[in-house]
């Protein structure tokens, strides 16, 4: 008779993300020794990703070296109003992938001249939940929600909030319209990452834009 | 949805492992996965089948430990937070913005065949 090998355990206790994180440090270090800020732009669809983008290009054309690399499921059309400003955009096409990875970003690097670049914008997919997992190596999370989501989506999507270097609150000027409850949901950015930046803006109408490019440009704010 | 994203990684984790450990094939394995790492367990359970096939880790079992999230509270030290609350200490509702574990997306365990 012969006996059954007992089965073997084997403790591992590893991040599953690993390689991600591996290529998001390559990618951070090439950032770094490039001197270039890379910025993630993260958000549900349609909270207003591209139009912050195409204002900010808009507006800080010649005071700061941008470019923009941009996850979409399939389309081409985000990267091709981005480009109308002059700067250079990329698309990253993830198919079937609802957020970006880090070695999406990294493979698409060799395409921009980083060391004349000052930011470089990574417009994620519009998704507030998958994007959260995946650190790309950036220096900063920027997490959007828009006045006509409602007040509630921080609680909703609390890990997404609480990797959150920034949060704009967008389409701040049809908040009224919209009867959106400002102070709720700032509290409630608050219980999802508590004392993080909230700027609120209309990238429509230009209000509270200087907040915004104080943050893109990495200065301390007032 | 990145939960079959997640199942993929997973999958190339546990190879590595199996390979390093001298294994043929996995046949059962566990995983850690905190309340605050928005990976969904039950999508995961539900993408995992189909990721492993033709790998080494067809057919096993996957078991998944949710950890929920505890933060530092200033005034009553580790406390088990509430998601519904955030990042707050459930007693007293001061700010707790370190989480000391809920953030994990671990390989725990292995059996090996
Ligand atoms: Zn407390």
């Amino acid at each position: 008779m012969t006996s059954i090998p007992a089965p073997r355990i084997v403790t591992v206790r590893q991040n599953i993300l690993k390689d991600n994180d591996r290529v998001a440090a390559d990618n951070r270090r090439t950032f770094q020794s490039a001197g270039v800020r890379a910025i993630n732009l993260v958000s549900s669809p349609g909270a207003g990703k591209t139009a912050l983008l195409e204002r900010t290009l808009k507006d800080l054309q010649g005071q700061l070296g941008m470019a923009v690399a941009v996850g979409d499921l399939a389309t081409e059309n985000d990267a091709a109003r981005l480009r109308q400003w002059g700067v250079q955009a990329e698309q990253i096409v993830t198919g079937t992938i609802c957020h970006l990875d880090a070695g999406m970003v990294q493979a698409v690097l060799p395409r921009f001249e980083l060391a004349a670049l000052d930011v470089l914008f990574l417009e994620n997919v519009g998704n507030l939940v998958c994007p959260a997992s995946y650190d790309l190596g950036e220096a900063a999370r920027a997490v959007l929600i828009s006045t006509t989501e409602g007040e509630d989506k921080p609680l909703k999507y609390p890990t997404m909030f609480n990797t959150a270097d920034v949060v704009v609150i967008t389409k701040m000027d049809i908040a009224e319209a919209v009867e959106f409850d400002l102070s709720l949901c700032r509290e409630n950015i608050d219980r999802a990452r508590p004392g993080v930046q909230v700027i609120e803006l209309s990238s429509k109408k230009g209000a509270g834009l200087e907040a915004w490019y104080s943050f893109v440009r990495g200065l301390p704010l007032p | 949805m990145h939960e079959a994203s997640i199942a993929l990684s997973l999958i190339g984790v546990a190879t590595e492992a199996l390979h390093q450990h001298g294994g043929e094939r996995i046949t059962a394995l566990t995983v850690r996965i905190g309340q605050w790492s928005a990976v969904v367990p039950e999508a995961l359970q539900a993408a995992f089948p189909a990721a492993a096939e033709g790998t080494p880790l067809q057919g096993a079992r996957l078991s998944i430990v949710s950890v929920p999230g505890v933060g530092a509270c200033p005034a009553h030290g580790p406390v088990e937070l509430q998601l519904a609350l955030g990042l707050r200490c459930p007693v007293c509702g001061l700010p707790t913005p370190t989480l000391l574990q809920g953030d994990e997306l671990e390989l725990d365990e292995l059996e090996l065949a």
